[in-house]
């Protein structure tokens, strides 16, 4: 539910039952007014009467207007107390019962107890209750719907600032190294909002930058010495006068330094697959480069004595920049084979809309999630660096790619489809 | 033999040319785009190794230049830019070769014998050693004069080693001549040595003399003991 939806909404029940409510009131005031007028004129009347019967006689023509008072002879009940009543009486002309007020009282009317009832006719009343109680209902209800409308275009305007500042966060994005541009509203809170997210986006966005350029930069000076290392142990293991530590030693520099410079290149390649820096995407025939590469690995295959084989029943294409097909498929096929176990089996599967590369292997011993992420290893070999599949990844979530991880009986699947 | 090593890394740059002076070519240093740029201009090469990121200016650029002086120089280029646009700039401005640093002293060596031949012969060439004969172009090998039937893997190796004579050469860069970096597994280790195994089997069969021997927890040395 929207903001404004949501204010209005309470506003809107709110003002309706508090409206209800006035209205009843107003109707009960009214009607109070009316009934005290109309009681304190019968009770005038009364005094009319009682002065006019002290002073002449009460004869049954006195009084001609119908209805307007009866007087009978009649006893008066023990604990009488004088009241006022709504009563229907019968309208000689029209037929029709129609509403009086009545006071009823008892005096001696020649030295007879009589029995006196004065009314006044409420019809007059009613219709002004009526009236009134419509006229104020519906001033009340026009100026509920003037508000609400008011309301509801006030907040829209007032609130309009913020909707522009959450459409403009919706569309910013890290990756497009674009800063985000903010409007400057007149109301202070919007404005100070406005300021604090730009300046948080700004951080981010350096931050980004800078981590981005870091990585980047880190891995590529980072070649030139390790290329020298690599060099300079080179001409150190030529020289023959080395002991079998300090061989041992040197190995496990050498091996060390290869690893750090594969770690490196991982790195720099995932930093520029996230920067789209690959151009000239081309269509490539995924299939037959995977199984070309395959059967470039013959020998490996042959020494853990794995069965190869290969389902091509349509080629699977993409649109990619050729290195990154090549480090694509490099990168599944070492999988394949990495944790492949002898005597295995892999498995290539083509489709039109899907490619799949399945080996035998080891359960894992991490979350299937967990496989995509950077430097989570399988199996503890230390010469994988754990980075291939989360290039593999990087690829696939930059050029619409989806890769699918499954597991069935110790056989282990990746699966290429186009993404949606 | 003359080479010019143009790399403002001192310490590679030494390096590369204590490997290559080893291997009998004379070799020289340039460490900046202006050294290297009068060195080229002053002198003849056969061959030069130059590195992309050079203090004063491009090496890209000094290729160029290079090229339209003397086109017969052999060209590797040697850099930390593993971008294919880098490589394919490269052999567009008429470089021989790209090797990605950090690389094996070995392999560069291989490159460069590699590309001396092509040069030289126009890839019409034997190389010899001892009663090892290696015909490059039709990539067959032959001990006193009879043929021996090598597998692709088996040949390269056998290159290799003949390219990198009386060197120590690690298991690693073995594996990585033969299947590229990304082979880094315990297996490729494995299977270096069981190609050699078979390599020293069929040549010795055919009456070679063992020139293969295992220096223990680095690798291997191809060459008389």
């Amino acid at each position: 539910m929207r903001l404004l939806e949501k204010t209005n909404r309470i506003y809107l029940l709110f003002s309706v039952s508090l409206y209800i409510v006035a209205a009843f009131g107003m109707y009960g005031i009214i009607k109070w007014l009316i009934y005290d007028e109309v009681e304190s004129r019968l009770l005038v009347e009364k005094r009319d009467f009682l002065v006019y019967i002290h002073h002449y006689d009460w004869k049954q023509d006195s009084y001609f207007v119908e209805n307007k008072i009866e007087v009978e002879p009649a006893r008066k009940p023990a604990h009488f107390k004088e009241t006022f009543k709504d009563t229907l009486i019968q309208d000689r002309y029209s037929q029709k019962m129609l509403p009086f007020r009545q006071l009823t009282f008892y005096v001696p009317i020649q030295d007879m107890e009589h029995r006196v009832a004065i009314r006044k006719s409420m019809i007059q009343s009613y219709r002004l209750i009526e009236v009134i109680t419509f006229t104020m209902a519906l001033m009340l209800g026009l100026l509920l719907l003037g508000t609400y409308w008011f309301q509801n275009r006030l907040s829209g305007r007032i609130w309009q600032p913020f909707y522009e500042t959450l459409s403009r966060i919706k569309n910013f994005d890290l990756a497009q190294k674009q800063k985000l541009q903010l409007p400057q509203p007149e109301i202070i809170e919007f404005k100070e909002l406005n300021e604090v997210i730009q300046r948080m986006s700004d951080k981010i966005l350096q931050d980004y930058l800078n981590l981005k350029e870091f990585t980047e930069n880190a891995s590529h000076e980072l070649q030139t010495p390790l290329a020298l290392i690599n060099a300079k142990v080179e001409q150190l293991i030529q020289s023959e006068q080395l002991t079998e530590n300090q061989t041992h030693w040197i190995q496990t520099i050498y091996e060390a330094s290869l690893r750090m410079s594969r770690l490196n290149q991982g790195l720099l390649l995932l930093a520029k697959i996230e920067n789209r820096q690959f151009i000239n995407e081309q269509v490539i025939n995924l299939s037959e480069e995977l199984q070309e590469k395959l059967l470039d690995m013959e020998e490996v295959v042959q020494y853990k004595q794995i069965t190869l084989s290969i389902h091509n029943e349509s080629p699977f294409t993409v649109s990619l920049p050729p290195v990154l097909a090549e480090s694509l498929i490099t990168n599944l096929v070492s999988n394949a084979l990495r944790h492949n176990v002898t005597g295995g089996e892999i498995r290539l599967h083509s489709l039109a809309d899907r490619l799949c590369l399945s080996n035998t292997g080891q359960i894992l011993q991490h979350q299937p999630s967990e496989l995509f992420s950077r430097f989570k290893k399988e199996g503890g070999s230390s010469e994988s660096v754990g980075l291939g599949l989360s290039i593999v990844k990087e690829i696939c979530d930059n050029y619409g790619l989806q890769i699918q991880y499954t597991e069935i009986n110790g056989m282990h699947t990746f699966c290429l489809s186009q993404g949606s | 033999m003359k080479m010019l090593v143009v790399e403002d890394e001192q310490g590679l740059a030494e390096s590369i040319t204590a490997y290559l002076s080893k291997e009998g070519y004379r070799c020289e240093m340039a460490a900046t785009y202006q050294e290297a740029d009068e060195k080229l201009y002053l002198y003849e090469y056969d061959c030069i190794i130059v590195d992309l990121t050079l203090p004063g200016g491009d090496g890209l650029q000094l290729i160029e230049t290079l090229k339209k002086r003397s086109a017969s120089t052999g060209i590797i280029i040697i850099s930390a830019r593993n971008a294919l646009e880098d490589r394919i700039k490269g052999l567009e401005v008429g470089s021989d070769d790209y090797l990605t640093k950090p690389f094996h002293l070995s392999e560069l060596n291989a490159r460069v014998k590699s590309l001396i031949r092509r040069r030289n012969f126009g890839g019409h060439n034997e190389i010899h050693y001892h009663e090892i004969a290696v015909q490059s172009l039709s990539r067959k090998v032959f001990v006193k004069d009879q043929e021996t039937v090598l597998s692709r893997k088996e040949y390269d190796l056998l290159l290799y080693f003949l390219s990198n004579i009386d060197v120590a050469l690690t298991k690693v860069s073995i594996a990585e001549h033969l299947w590229g970096d990304h082979v880094d597994s315990a297996d490729s280790l494995d299977m270096v040595y069981s190609h050699i195994k078979n390599l020293r089997r069929k040549l010795i069969e055919k009456g070679s003399r063992d020139y293969i021997r295992s220096i223990y927890g680095i690798g291997y040395k191809f060459g008389e003991a």
